[in-house]
């Protein structure tokens, strides 16, 4: 409910703005893409959250929020925000890095402040600010994690995400991090980020193999589906999975010392927060803050995982 | 019509998996595809008559989603109340079979009393259940309660002597289905009013009537499947029930349904069920294709099985 | 006449399956002459005229095209040879304009656009040649069955076709525009067109056919001048049997008969007002009227099947109300569409489902009982003569003849005490028209009122043994007895004193 109220409240706030106060007030347009599964439902979240909370500090700013579901979309929400809402900047996290990087740079070009989030534009330089999360380094963590825990090696199994270039730099830092540790990773399949998907892959795993020493699931909402099917075939010999960017119940399961989930590695949706706060602080001061600004992978482990448990997100 | 084609894909399904792993027949695999080919099996049996009567409905996918949805808030929301017992249970079966049916209404409202083309309308719907369902778990999952979850659960995982409740469910839904198609009055109505709806008016056959009930029966069973689906995960997304409407209607059309309506047959419906889920076990329990070429494996042997009916069907 | 002979069949035969549907055929077609094929349903003649045309290929034997076999292996070779043939179903698109239609598939072009301006214009000549004024711009599918027939030929002319087949083609037509098409038919002949046409009615074929051949059974059994046969020689040739008895005596209505319908103020909107009239127990009425005069729609008003008010409704004494087509059957009323292939039968199903379609509640509450299906199947394929290859046949698969016979049976699966029958023979063959009167007359005779809707004046006359003359949505005179000429019936269609040339169809 609050979702439409904000976004209702926020168009007013914008129309009366605008009018009223023309010279004075900036407005920075946040385009992002829809949530259509958890991680984005955590971004949009965070990027409500953080929206609101700044128009309060600041009250010369105006913020504009767009959700997309697809590229073409989102490249029409930035067109229609230059067009029509004048914006002063730009946060934007690409859809897809190739058909959103022309209508950007012409942003960029226009003079307008660009900040990136997350997945970066294919030609570099174009924006004043990337905040970026850091794909490979949470495949190492991931790696480095089920390395310390397997010193005797192991075999496990790896879901997948979506096919992207996110999920290739994950699983390629995941692999390069238990090289010569004696891990072998005997099954891998794509679960799309989805429950119901990885689900059904991790039955057909576990009936294809007799032993299996622990999952990298790498991302919760997949270890969600991959626990449940574990559970349902009542199989002992997997000791652990492992998901991936800080879902508040895998976090708490965590804190709350589950075995089966011993720790998880952070990529953190609130990253756009990150990104609309530092926008705002260059908009309205003369702080520095262009640049690359990258957001580590963090393990959670039951020491510090109250650090990264947000019970009121939606993910 | 052939009857040779869809069984002759699915038997060199069989005999392609038992060859590939061993595990393939073993009976925990075979309860494991049998009970995730219940969702769309339960849902494609409506679909088939939704079809034979000349119709199609796209919102399935979504409509499951919201029903979910529906039934983990309500569930939730009763919980303090009624406690976790089976009256809590009852309750959330209660309202999905109740929203199923109102959605199935609305559709059959829209396209037979309305006069829409039921592809707008549909895909409209499917839009709208989907916004909803992202709306009512604010982007993000909504999740039945742990302790109710626990309780629920054995509707999913527990049977009668090893068989899962899905599968028994499903297999009562086929059973009716096929009955209701081949052999009772509606569902020659049904046939006639895809056939040609004039001559079914013609032949005092209520066509406004036989179409309406073909969209409130599958957003019954779509109800009914939402009663199997959300005791597997205990939850509800933007991402649930995705595709689940191409899935139903490719199973439909596999098992030799005609899409522009006039004939259907549950049974054949089966099959392209189980030809669809049997493609993803096997994808997924050998390492014979890259996991990027999935799609097209499934695309391949869904088009082979309709061309193997066609080509059947000029001999016979 | 010394025409050379442009398209021949010699020896051809034809197989589907096990079924022999041609046994080695000879037909010749000259250039400036007309043929016409006659001969009941299912003789062939439609397999013939694809053939023809190129559409199936023969089973064995030759196909000579001035004097040389040819081969054609698709419709197009047939097309390119100057072969157009015109279906009795018309093979328009439906969505397309007039225009777009006679041009299709060799649109003009003026560079890389189309031509619009000249194919309008040539449409136009073509259809001003065949007397028709319509609009080259309106949509196929609002052109009424005569209009189409009209662009199906104005297809043909601009294609300047060397052979003309056509398919029933006055079947659809009225009076008037059957002259207009026969004026063409003369014109067309007379710049050496070979052209050839079925039709059912032996009028039609003495006034405009130079020969006629005439099969039976696959096989032509004779070929002759016209002028050498009289129509009861064409009739008796076709059917293998004398049928100069067509209609069976009318026995005359009892004077104490009981009144089965009485309809009081039936009015549909945009067709019919006000139509009132009783009808017997053993009778048959008659109702005539020419084309779009609200017959047809009146008795689908009255039987639920559109929109319609009646002010009073008794049957067999007892007032009542019908709303839809299921309170008309409970009553027993029962009609019998006009059109069996687009509202009276599934084409893509078999005998069995199409039988018992209307009267499913009386082979079980729930569940169907196939066997007492498939008994009624054998019952009726008994009682109504119908004649397929098995009882697996698709029903689209059947002659004419054989659709309307199983219609008709189906209709009476309901066993209605009223029947209500609109057009009960159009385009069948007149064996099985001779069978559907005595069927009906036998009806009337045990008890059953009967309604018959027809344009054929000879069918009103011979049967009926009281007609209704409806003009303009309005009942315009009641014949009885001897009253019942074509003249009476001819001036009430057209209201006293009407352009004697105009013709009730």
């Amino acid at each position: 409910m609050s979702y439409l109220k904000t976004i209702l409240a926020g168009t007013a706030a914008i129309a009366i703005g605008t009018a009223a106060m023309a010279q004075d007030t900036k407005v920075i347009g946040v385009s992002i893409p829809a949530a259509t599964h958890g991680w984005a439902g955590g971004m949009n979240f965070h990027a409500q959250e953080a929206i609101e909370r700044l128009e309060e500090v600041y009250p010369d700013l105006d913020f504009v929020l767009a959700t997309a579901s697809d590229a073409v979309k989102q490249v029409n929400d930035i067109e229609d925000m230059v067009a029509t809402r004048n914006i002063s900047a730009l946060v934007v996290l690409p859809f897809e890095s190739d058909p959103i990087t022309p209508p950007v740079q012409s942003v960029a070009n226009s003079g307008v402040w660009v900040t990136v989030v997350d997945r970066g534009l294919s030609i570099p330089g174009i924006e004043d600010l990337y905040v970026a999360g850091d794909n490979p380094g949470f495949g190492t963590v991931s790696g480095e994690f089920m390395r310390s825990q397997m010193p005797d090696g192991g075999k496990i199994v790896v879901l997948r995400g979506i096919p992207t270039t996110i999920d290739n730099e994950r699983v390629a830092g995941f692999e390069a991090a238990i090289e010569g540790s004696g891990i072998e990773i005997v099954g891998m399949e794509h679960g799309n980020w989805n429950r119901d998907d990885s689900f059904n892959v991790m039955q057909d795993f576990l009936s294809k193999y007799d032993q299996i020493d622990a999952v990298w699931a790498s991302d919760d909402d997949m270890a969600v589906g991959v626990l449940a099917a574990i559970e349902a075939a009542d199989r002992q010999d997997v000791k652990f999975v492992l998901g991936g960017a800080g879902m508040k119940e895998m976090v708490k399961r965590v804190m709350d010392g589950d075995a089966m989930i011993p720790a998880d590695v952070t990529y953190p949706p609130s990253m756009i927060a990150t990104a609309i706060e530092l926008t705002a602080v260059g908009m309205t001061s003369t702080a520095p803050v262009s640049g690359t600004f990258t957001i580590g992978s963090v393990l959670v482990t039951p020491d510090n995982a109250a650090q990264f448990y947000y019970p009121d997100s939606p993910f | 019509m052939s009857v040779l084609g869809p069984i002759l894909a699915l038997v060199i399904l069989i005999v392609i998996g038992a060859a590939l792993n061993g595990n393939f027949l073993s009976a925990g695999n075979i309860n494991n595809v049998l009970s995730r080919s219940a969702f769309i099996g339960i849902i494609a049996v409506g679909m088939t008559f939704v079809i034979t009567a000349g119709g199609l409905d796209l919102s399935v996918g979504s409509m499951a989603a919201f029903i979910a949805g529906m039934m983990i808030l309500v569930m939730n929301a009763a919980l303090p109340t009624l406690g976790v017992g089976i009256p809590i249970i009852l309750l959330g079966m209660l309202v999905a079979l109740i929203a199923g049916i109102a959605a199935g209404m609305l559709n059959g409202f829209l396209i037979t009393t309305l006069g829409i083309e039921a592809f707008i309308v549909t895909l409209g719907t499917m839009g709208i259940y989907r916004s909803l369902v992202t709306w009512l778990a604010n982007g993000g999952t909504l999740s039945l309660d742990f302790d109710l979850r626990t309780f629920y659960r054995p509707v999913y995982f527990d049977g009668i002597l090893g068989v899962s409740w899905p599968i028994i469910v499903f297999a009562v839904v086929v059973i009716l289905g096929e009955i209701l198609m081949s052999r009772a009055r509606f569902g020659r109505h049904c046939a006639a009013t895809g056939s040609n709806e004039h001559v079914a008016h013609y032949s005092s056959v209520n066509v406004g009537r036989t179409r309406m009930l073909t969209y409130i029966m599958l957003g019954l069973l779509v109800g009914v499947a939402t009663i199997m689906y959300v005791p597997r995960l205990g939850s509800a997304s933007a991402s649930t029930g995705v595709l689940w409407e191409l899935e139903a209607i490719a199973a439909v059309i596999i098992g030799g349904t005609v899409l522009k309506g006039g004939f259907g047959r549950v049974w054949g419906t089966v099959i392209g069920v189980l030809i669809l889920s049997l493609i993803d076990n096997i994808l997924n329990l050998t390492d014979l294709v890259s996991p990027y070429l999935n799609g097209a494996i499934q695309g391949v042997i869904i088009v082979l099985a309709v061309i193997l009916q066609r080509e059947a069907k000029a001999k016979g | 006449m010394t025409a050379a002979p442009i398209l021949a069949l010699r020896g051809v035969h034809k197989s589907f399956g096990p079924v022999e549907v041609l046994s080695g055929i000879d037909v010749t077609l000259l250039s400036g002459e007309v043929l016409a094929l006659i001969g009941e349903n299912g003789a062939g003649k439609s397999t013939t005229m694809k053939i023809l045309a190129g559409y199936q290929p023969a089973t064995a034997g030759r196909i000579m095209l001035d004097g040389k076999e040819v081969r054609f292996d698709s419709l197009h070779d047939g097309e390119a040879a100057g072969i157009v043939l015109i279906h009795q179903e018309f093979n328009l698109a439906e969505q397309l304009t007039v225009e777009q239609n006679i041009f299709l598939g060799r649109e003009l072009r003026r560079g890389l656009l189309l031509d619009k301006w000249r194919m309008r214009d040539l449409t136009q000549q073509y259809l001003g040649r065949l007397k028709c004024r319509i609009d080259p711009d309106t949509p196929v599918s609002r052109l009424s069955n005569s209009d189409k027939q009209m662009v199906e030929i104005a297809k043909a002319l601009s294609r300047d076709a060397r052979v003309l087949i056509m398919d029933e083609p006055t079947a659809v037509l009225t009076g008037s525009e059957v002259e207009v098409l026969f004026e063409q038919v003369r014109a067309l002949r007379a710049a050496g067109t070979a052209i050839l046409f079925t039709s059912h009615k032996l009028g039609e074929v003495a006034a405009i056919a130079d020969r006629v051949t005439i099969m039976r059974d696959g096989a032509v059994v004779r070929s002759d001048m016209v002028a050498a046969m009289t129509e009861d020689d064409m009739a008796t040739a076709m059917v293998g049997r004398d049928v100069s008895a067509l209609y069976p005596p009318k026995p005359g209505v009892a004077h104490d008969a009981r009144i089965a319908l009485q309809v009081q103020g039936l009015t549909v909107p945009g067709h019919a007002q006000d139509i009132n009239f009783t009808l017997h127990q053993g009778e048959i009425l008659g109702i005539a009227g020419l084309i779009g005069s609200g017959r047809t729609e009146a008795m689908e008003g009255l039987c639920g099947l559109r929109p319609a008010t009646i002010s009073a409704l008794q049957i067999e004494g007892q007032p009542l109300a019908i709303r839809n087509t299921a309170d008309a059957l409970n009553n027993g009323l029962c009609y019998m569409t006009e059109d069996r292939k687009l509202r009276g039968l599934l084409l893509d199903k078999g005998m069995r489902v199409n039988l018992t379609l209307q009267a499913l509640a009386r082979f079980g509450r729930i569940l169907i009982d196939r066997r007492a299906e498939d008994a009624a199947l054998a019952q009726a394929v008994k009682d109504f003569d119908i004649r397929a290859g098995s009882a697996d046949v698709l029903v689209g698969n059947l002659s004419g003849g054989n659709q309307q016979k199983l219609l008709l049976a189906k209709i009476m699966q309901s066993e209605p005490r009223i029947l209500i029958v609109d057009e009960p023979t159009r385009g069948i063959d007149i064996g099985t028209k001779q069978q559907i009167y005595t069927f009906l007359r036998a009806l009337a005779a045990s008890g059953k009122a009967i309604i018959v809707v027809s344009s054929e004046m000879q069918e009103i006359i011979g049967l009926s043994d009281r007609v209704l003359v409806m003009r303009q949505g309005r009942i315009a005179g009641t014949l009885d007895g001897d009253a019942i000429t074509e003249d009476a019936i001819v001036r009430c269609a057209m209201g006293v004193g009407a352009d004697p040339d105009e013709r009730a169809a």
